[in-house]
């Protein structure tokens, strides 16, 4: 969150990688001419979006593992960490506007943070738009079955209706920059972007912030997070 | 203190690669408020993910920041698409730290490391708001400052920038500060302009050239003079005596989006004197001065400790010559913090088989490129540029590569060299030819890359007097080259544009009358030079036109002894006529030892300013090296059996 929203999301792999050395967790590496550590992100998040809903999967060496607890390695050598001594280690490693707001460790063969995405939540304002006229452009928009949008597909413009991944859709106040919109989209077949809708709500507006608040995977035929805060954590802001 | 960020975060959605503007980086300055004192902007003429790795500025943003009366911001060329959104907002220069108008600072301090990037820094001036024209600011205008190895011919822009800093920055900059500190608390009053550069004209290593004047007779140049009598005639360059005393950057860098070396870097020794006549920073950065072992085995493990980068370069002009490089690698390799997966770089390796020793020791990890730089093809022409590489040297290293598991090999060479013939060309074919047939003898997937640059001859050098070859006269020897090796496929040509080597002749050798033609060319659009795709030779005739000045008579024409050059009186140390012998050396095939391990020979680097070499070891290396206590009067002798031998394969 803040500025580092601007940083791609190959270097917020590398930057993940380093925060994980310094603190010494045992960490795994590919085989071959040229080993690279091993870790899947889920959903990449767009170049300029924040998000207080990004997950990540790293297997560990299993013989560090001891009784729940992370016997870390290298520039870590002789620590044991409990998961919440590790999620405090590694947010302290990151850089500014990176926290690691929940951490678990499963058991070798256990369940992957990256089961499919069905759909994310998402945060926006939209840059000077009206909100009244925002407000009334939901509303149509929720009454019909077609959305209609546009976008670039290999220098192609797309035209496609995306009702079908509008699970919901509403106003959350305004901020000094515009009326905020919160949304769920859907994640399949293909991951749909607020800035899609933009050009619907506020024809012409530009989208100014917006932050992924949510990934939603279905587990057991559940509706669920991949992992869920205490209720009395506060997630920090950043400019 | 003002900060554009909110002016600026609206645009980044719009550019490429957002995240080389907003800062952010561990280590970097975010929290010092020192209302008090002198400012520096460091800007680098560059993209960022090219600037930000640069050590030199790196170093004095960390002790200007150490300082109570400095503090240090950063800043980058922007790229072409953010400069649109930057010119069509009214967005000026800012720094990356905390985003403040480049114009707020009491300095803007450039690093030139090439001379293709002059063109933005005029460009970066301009967006600063301030006037591109010294004389045209305003009295509490910025000051703007360069220095790097390009500031030792500071004429060529001499108009654009109010003082120059020659050589090591680490002390001079102390120096510097107070001078304008002085300035700054003064309320920088009208007429105050003329008197702070009249004050920095006196510190040692800064040049100030609105105090200098240059003369004329026709086209000759006649001198540069200093206009007032406390103004000295030559300006020294500055040189620290010894690196254990300036353990910098003890908090290097670490950007969040992916920028050139992108790895620790930590510097083992500053100088060489190897003599390779060709290289300027070769000549400019003597004498030798190696870091202590221990110290860098110190910034080695704390670097990687605080960084998290499982790479580190160990950097300078001649890696392989440390006196303790076999134990600095090993420890490094062994520091259990890295759990055997470090990997060690190592640039500017020499061209033997100790080398390519060292280089698979550190390979464990990731096999990282392994490159060489025989720089000629003919032991005749290595003699002349004193690259005193045997084929004996370069084969030994090429085997014990194949042979260790590399498949590949990158050998770097230029042409254009002064008495170059097209034999001594296309023996550069012959050496890579017989690099793979070597190679053959271990893997079937044996090649290697030619990369092949024009030769740029530059001052304070011995070739300083040389004629550049015509862009067509390279690009003949390309074409040479090319037809020498089109039906080998394992042998890959890649090479340099001769129009930019052109360029580069102009500026690099170039007098004050060259600053008129920089900013034509930065005026038709003609910035990032240094990249291929917005380089335009025609930009840069056009401005010799404009100007009426001979491209012939700045870059293809050969120097005689007497004449006066542009650059006479900035002085590295190097004695002009111990450079004029050795060019003279150089055109009769003398070889010219390192100095390290045999006695001096007075060029004047040690004894104009009474210091000396700091290394460790008072012997070469192992397994000899460029000419040190070898027979050269054998180079050109193929002693290695070239014919196939299947049977070697995986030893």
């Amino acid at each position: 969150m803040g500025k580092v929203r601007f940083v791609g999301h190959r270097d917020v792999a590398r930057i993940v990688e380093r925060g994980l050395r310094r603190c010494g967790v045992p960490i795994t590496y590919s085989e071959g001419f040229s080993p690279r550590a091993r870790m899947s992100f889920g959903l990449a998040l767009p170049t300029c979006y924040e998000s207080e809903a990004e997950y990540l999967d790293v297997p560990l060496d299993p013989d560090s593992i001891v009784d729940g607890q992370i016997a870390c390695t290298g520039w870590g050598q002789g620590k044991l960490h409990n998961p919440q001594q590790m999620q405090a280690a590694l947010s302290e490693a990151l850089p500014t506007g990176f926290d690691v707001v929940a951490l678990t460790v499963e058991p070798k063969g256990g369940r992957s943070l990256q089961e499919t995405v069905v759909s994310c939540g998402w945060k926006f304002d939209i840059l000077g738009a009206v909100t009244q006229e925002v407000e009334e452009a939901i509303e149509r928009a929720l009454a019909s079955s077609e959305i209609e949008t546009e976008r670039k597909k290999k220098n192609e413009l797309v035209r496609e209706n995306i009702r079908y991944g509008v699970y919901d859709l509403r106003m959350d106040g305004e901020s000094e920059r515009g009326p905020i919109v919160v949304a769920e989209l859907s994640a399949k077949p293909r991951v749909i972007r607020p800035s899609e809708l933009v050009d619907v709500l506020a024809p012409g507006a530009e989208m100014g912030i917006a932050r992924r608040t949510h990934q939603w995977i279905e587990h057991d035929g559940q509706r669920q997070e991949p992992l869920t805060l205490s209720k009395s954590l506060q997630l920090k802001e950043y400019s | 203190m003002t900060s554009l960020w909110t002016r600026l975060e609206p645009l980044l959605p719009r550019v490429e690669k957002p995240a080389r503007y907003i800062g952010c980086e561990d280590g970097a300055n975010t929290d010092i408020y020192k209302p008090d004192a002198t400012s520096w902007l460091l800007t680098y003429p560059d993209t960022y993910e090219i600037g930000l790795p640069n050590q030199g500025l790196q170093i004095l943003y960390e002790l200007l920041n150490e300082r109570q009366d400095a503090f240090a911001e950063r800043s980058y060329a922007p790229w072409t698409d953010m400069e649109a959104q930057m010119r069509s907002n009214d967005l000026p220069l800012f720094s990356v730290d905390t985003h403040r108008p480049a114009a707020e600072f009491d300095i803007l301090a450039f690093n030139l490391s090439a001379e293709l990037v002059y063109t933005n820094v005029l460009n970066c001036i301009d967006l600063a708001g301030l006037a591109v024209r010294a004389s045209e600011r305003h009295d509490a205008d910025p000051l703007i400052g360069a220095g790097g190895h390009c500031a030792y011919n500071p004429e060529p822009l001499a108009d654009f920038i109010d003082f120059f800093v020659m050589g090591d920055g680490e002390e001079v900059i102390a120096e510097i500060t107070t001078t304008v500190g002085e300035w700054r608390k003064s309320g920088k009053p009208s007429g105050s302009r003329e008197n702070v550069l009249r004050a920095l004209a006196q510190i040692a290593g800064v040049y100030v050239p609105s105090m200098y004047e240059a003369t004329y007779d026709g086209a000759k140049l006649t001198g540069v003079q200093p206009k007032h009598p406390d103004v000295p005639t030559n300006v020294q360059k500055r040189t620290v005596a010894d690196l254990a005393d300036w353990p910098y950057p003890r908090n290097q860098l670490v950007p969040l989006t992916e920028v050139v070396h992108d790895r620790l870097n930590v510097e083992i020794f500053r100088g060489c004197t190897r003599g390779c006549r060709f290289c300027q920073a070769g000549m400019i950065t003597r004498p030798v001065r190696e870091r202590p072992a221990s110290q860098v085995r110190e910034m080695i493990s704390k670097g990687l400790e605080r960084t998290g980068y499982d790479e580190v370069s160990l950097t300078s002009l001649s890696t392989a010559d440390f006196s303790n490089i076999e134990e600095v690698v090993t420890d490094t390799i062994e520091e259990p913090g890295t759990c055997g997966r470090v990997s060690v770089a190592l640039p500017s390796l020499r061209v033997d088989a100790f080398t390519v020793g060292v280089a698979a020791q550190v390979s464990r990890a990731r096999r990282t490129g392994l490159t060489f730089a025989p720089e000629a093809g003919s032991w005749r022409m290595r003699q002349i540029i004193n690259k005193l590489i045997t084929e004996e040297d370069l084969y030994e290293a090429v085997r014990s590569a194949y042979s260790q598991g590399w498949h590949r090999m990158k050998l770097y060479f230029l042409t254009g060299l002064p008495s170059e013939m097209d034999e001594d060309t296309l023996a550069i074919a012959d050496l890579a030819e017989n690099c793979v047939a070597i190679g053959q003898q271990y893997t079937k997937k044996a090649s290697v890359t030619v990369s092949l640059g024009g030769f740029v001859p530059k001052p304070h050098t011995p070739f300083q007097w040389f004629g550049q070859n015509e862009p067509a006269e390279l690009r003949r020897k390309v074409d040479l080259l090319r037809e020498r090796l089109r039906r080998n496929k394992r042998v890959h040509l890649k090479w340099h544009s001769p129009e930019a080597s052109t360029a580069e002749g102009i500026t690099s050798r170039g007098d004050r009358r060259i600053g008129p033609v920089i900013e034509h060319v930065w005026r038709q659009g003609g910035t990032f030079q240094e990249w291929s795709e917005h380089f335009d030779l025609r930009l840069w005739e056009e401005a010799m036109s404009a100007s009426k000045l001979d491209i012939e008579w700045y870059v293809d024409r050969h120097r005689d002894e007497n004449e006066v050059l542009p650059w006479d009186h900035i002085h590295a140390g190097l004695h002009k006529d111990f450079l004029w012998q050795d060019w003279q050396d150089a055109l009769a095939g003398f070889g010219l030892e390192d100095c390290r391990w045999t006695p001096c020979y007075d060029c004047g680097a040690c004894t104009e300013y009474g210091i000396e070499h700091v290394v460790a070891s008072p012997v070469p290396p192992n397994g000899g090296s460029q000419g040190t206590g070898q027979d050269l009067t054998t180079g050109h002798v193929v002693p290695v059996d070239l014919r196939p031998r299947a049977a070697v394969r995986g030893t």
